[in-house]
């Protein structure tokens, strides 16, 4: 007797099998992606897909972390209203620095300086005390889906595809004054704009990603998680 | 990144081109004094006049009394160029591609052409003898790395040998930076720097170059960047050896004032295969188009949309041609919005359409791939950039490296973007005491103030010999300046403020869950900007499941964050 689950996955790999000979994978077709680390696999299962907008709330981590696989592959990053941005953590989490861009204090420009990195860059990391209305971000928002940008906003931003919020988080290798941080575990709560119930994921987010000691990883085995890698970078 | 490398440049002058362009259309021997008007002064002098003692710049009566049989001639820029393609196609029997800078002078990259013909020596012989020959004109032939420098070198008909450029230029005068300038308003420009800086004791290249770049910068702005590099041996761009295109524009005047959208669509269409066809003609295609119209009551709507479709077979037609009726229906309707997020503008019919292409480059300099993307993206960056920095300012974008250091801010080495940045520290180094790996994430520009304190809320310490007063207990950050609540729990009188806030608004006090050090790092210990600070790294619990990991750092009796993990 199988499960409802087991039934549906066959199912479904079925429909896959079709779509692959018949050559209509829709939506890989539809909306081209951005290479994403294997880190985020769960969190955005669908990849990073252009002309979406990303609101973060609660880590910079997490932005990097989304913008570094794509970076390494060729894209083009802008750091618009982040004068704290750790230079050295984005490297170490995979940002090719040459094709990284800060503006630190964009001031009252800010929606003409985000407007023009949209227009050039693949992805736009926004701050969060950015002078921006929300007629501004309604714009940036159409202009990245018409230029296939993506948009990774730190706070709320109404209208986003996906909200991710770090809502738990726990460090690895402290003690009382000894020791050193070594690994973290992050809780991200994901909301799509499409609707559905808030996931929550825990992500090995320090650690594991820079090959240190750490815990074991959920999800994808090693092996492929490197050979996802390769594809995404080729 | 588009950092200028410094190029090796032959440079071929042509002295006093002006009067040597005008003798030669009025057939006059090089034998006669002969010099150019142009307006109240002499802007070119002979060299048989220059003997006879006239000068350039002198009125035409002191001329003709220093020689009274002086031929004078007038001032045609236009035939000035044109007699100067001669000599540069002269010059082009010798070497392939030359950059014509400004009549007069012209740019050879040295490099291939003198491998070409064996040596520099022997590159600078061949082209002095092709314009002797083909254009029976004498010219001066100089290399050196640098603009300038190869300027200079070309007037003393030199050969500057490769790095010393610096060392050639530092005794010259700072009035030889207008040699370098290439239009008239730079030039003048140059020259009324060149007088500042001589009223400022400031009298050679050397002197200039000595100076710091950023008080150069702040002081004179972007002509006094222009000095600074020029007068260091450096580069301002690389020879660009194609003319730049100018922008393409398209315009339509409507018979009767358009309201409607239906009447537009069409024009939307021509206008936008017009600019299509003018394009093409022109041999490029663009990176933008700026759609302009005039409404009846003479206010000006425009918009700039950006394109990256190829002009291939009708798709850039197609394309603009859906934006400009986007473009137009959006102002007939008073629905969309001003460039600067204003209010849009009152609906009224329309009685012109423009478009101009921008960021025109030559056609096939931006291929696309076959499957969408652009191999332009790099370029399509420099250039968003590019925009940026008109925006806010050279400095408002910065490029960031990683160097060598022990903290996590002197780590990440900034300068603006495309700017040539000083070395960093060589990140190879061992740097002992450096903070372990991982590196935080948000590292704010200038350390910010804490307090760390025991149990009892005394604050901890940290003796010389590394020793800590307490285990810290409770850690206070500075609050959030939008906080209001910190903000009035500051200000109440039982946190001992009264009145206005003085200093930093602490935030509450959150518990230590574990920390780690104290690290010692001891730095530049013999020089002014010593520094001594024991570092701790410090988890504070947030909520139920929430941990905030901070680096802190201790130094003169003070706690401050340097950095947050998150």
């Amino acid at each position: 007797m199988e499960t409802a689950e087991a039934r549906i996955a066959r199912a479904r790999e079925a429909l896959a099998g079709v779509q692959r000979r018949v050559g209509t994978t829709r939506d890989r077709w539809e909306a081209p992606t951005l290479p994403l680390t294997p880190l985020l696999d769960q969190v955005l299962p669908q990849g990073l897909r252009r002309g979406q907008v990303i609101a973060v709330a609660g880590s910079t981590s997490l932005m990097l972390a989304l913008a570094a696989a794509a970076s390494e592959a060729g894209s083009w990053t802008a750091a618009v209203g982040m004068p704290a941005l750790g230079a050295v953590a984005a490297a170490r989490r995979g940002l090719d620095l040459a094709r990284l861009a800060l503006v630190p204090h964009p001031g009252a420009q800010a929606a003409a300086t985000a407007g023009a990195c949209v227009d050039g860059m693949d992805v736009v990391l926004l701050g969060p005390r950015l002078a921006l209305s929300e007629a501004d971000r309604r714009r940036l928002a159409s202009r990245a889906r018409e230029r296939g940008t993506v948009i990774v906003a730190e706070g709320s931003w109404t209208g986003a595809h996906t909200t991710l919020t770090a809502v738990g988080s726990r460090w690895h290798g402290l003690g009382a004054g000894d020791g050193r941080l070594r690994g973290r575990e992050l809780t991200v709560r994901i909301e799509e704009r499409r609707g559905g119930t808030a996931r929550l994921v825990t992500l090995p987010i320090e650690g594991a990603a820079l090959g240190g000691a750490a815990p074991p990883r959920r999800g994808a085995p090693a092996r492929s998680a490197s050979l996802r890698a390769l594809g995404g970078a080729a | 990144m588009s950092v200028v490398t410094v190029v090796r440049r032959a440079v071929l002058w042509v002295p006093d081109w002006p009067v040597v362009a005008a003798m030669t259309e009025a057939g006059l021997g090089a034998d006669v004094p002969a010099a150019v008007l142009h307006g109240r002064g002499l802007v070119a002098v002979s060299a048989a006049a220059r003997a006879a003692g006239v000068r350039r710049g002198s009125t035409r009566r002191l001329a003709q009394r220093a020689c009274p049989e002086l031929a004078i001639l007038p001032h045609d820029e236009g035939r000035d160029s044109r007699l100067f393609e001669a000599v540069a196609a002269a010059a082009e029997q010798a070497v392939s591609g030359v950059e014509i800078s400004r009549p007069g002078l012209m740019i050879i990259p040295a490099d291939g052409a003198a491998r070409f013909h064996g040596s520099e020596e022997a590159l600078a012989e061949a082209l002095v003898t092709a314009v002797a020959e083909h254009a029976g004109i004498e010219c001066a032939v100089g290399a050196a790395d640098g603009l300038l420098a190869a300027v200079l070198a070309a007037r003393a008909s030199e050969l500057v040998p490769t790095g010393s450029s610096r060392e050639y230029l530092a005794p010259a005068p700072v009035d030889s930076l207008a040699l370098a300038a290439m239009e008239r308003a730079q030039r003048q420009e140059a020259e009324r720097l060149a007088s500042v800086l001589t009223r400022l004791g400031i009298v050679t290249l050397g002197d200039l170059a000595a100076l710091p770049f950023a008080d150069v910068l702040a002081r004179f702005g972007p002509v006094g960047v222009w000095a600074h590099r020029l007068a260091s041996g450096e580069d301002l761009a690389p020879p660009v050896l194609r003319r730049t295109e100018e922008d393409i524009a398209v315009e339509h005047v409507f018979e009767d004032p358009a309201e409607r959208i239906e009447q537009l669509v069409h024009v939307a269409k021509e206008a936008a295969a017009a600019l299509d066809r003018a394009l093409l003609d022109a041999g490029v295609r663009c990176g933008r188009v700026r759609i302009t119209a005039r409404t009846e009551k003479g206010q000006d709507l425009e918009r700039v949309w950006r394109t990256d479709v190829g002009t291939r077979a009708g798709a850039f037609a197609r394309h603009m041609t859906d934006r400009v009726r986007w473009q137009l229906e959006g102002w007939l309707s008073g629905t969309a919005g001003g460039a600067s997020g204003d209010k849009g503008p009152e609906p009224s019919p329309l009685v012109s359409l423009g478009l101009v292409a921008e960021d025109v480059v030559p056609l096939g300099s931006e291929q696309a791939y076959l499957w969408g993307g652009v191999s332009g993206a790099d370029s399509r960056a420099h250039r968003a950039l590019e925009r940026v920095q008109g925006l806010l300012g050279l400095e408002g974008v910065l490029a960031v490296a990683e160097q060598g250091g022990r903290s996590p801010r002197d780590r990440a080495h900034l300068a603006p973007w495309g700017q040539e940045a000083p070395p960093a520290r060589a990140i190879a180094h061992p740097w002992p005491g450096r903070i372990p790996d991982p590196p935080p994430a948000t590292v704010p520009p200038v350390a910010r103030p804490a307090l760390v304190l025991d149990a009892g809320g005394a604050p901890v310490t940290v003796s010389r010999r590394l020793a800590v007063s307490a285990p810290p207990t409770w850690v206070r950050l500075e609050a959030d300046p939008a906080d209001e609540r910190a903000q009035a729990a500051n200000r109440h009188p039982s946190s001992g403020h009264v009145g206005r806030v003085e200093g930093p608004v602490w935030d509450r006090a959150r518990p230590v869950e574990s920390w780690a050090g104290p690290w010692p790092v001891s730095e530049r210990w013999w020089s002014e900007d010593a520094s001594r600070r024991a570092y701790l790294q410090v988890a504070l619990r947030d909520g139920e499941d929430t941990v905030t990991a901070v680096l802190l750092a201790y130094g003169g009796g003070e706690w401050e964050l340097e950095a947050v993990y998150d």
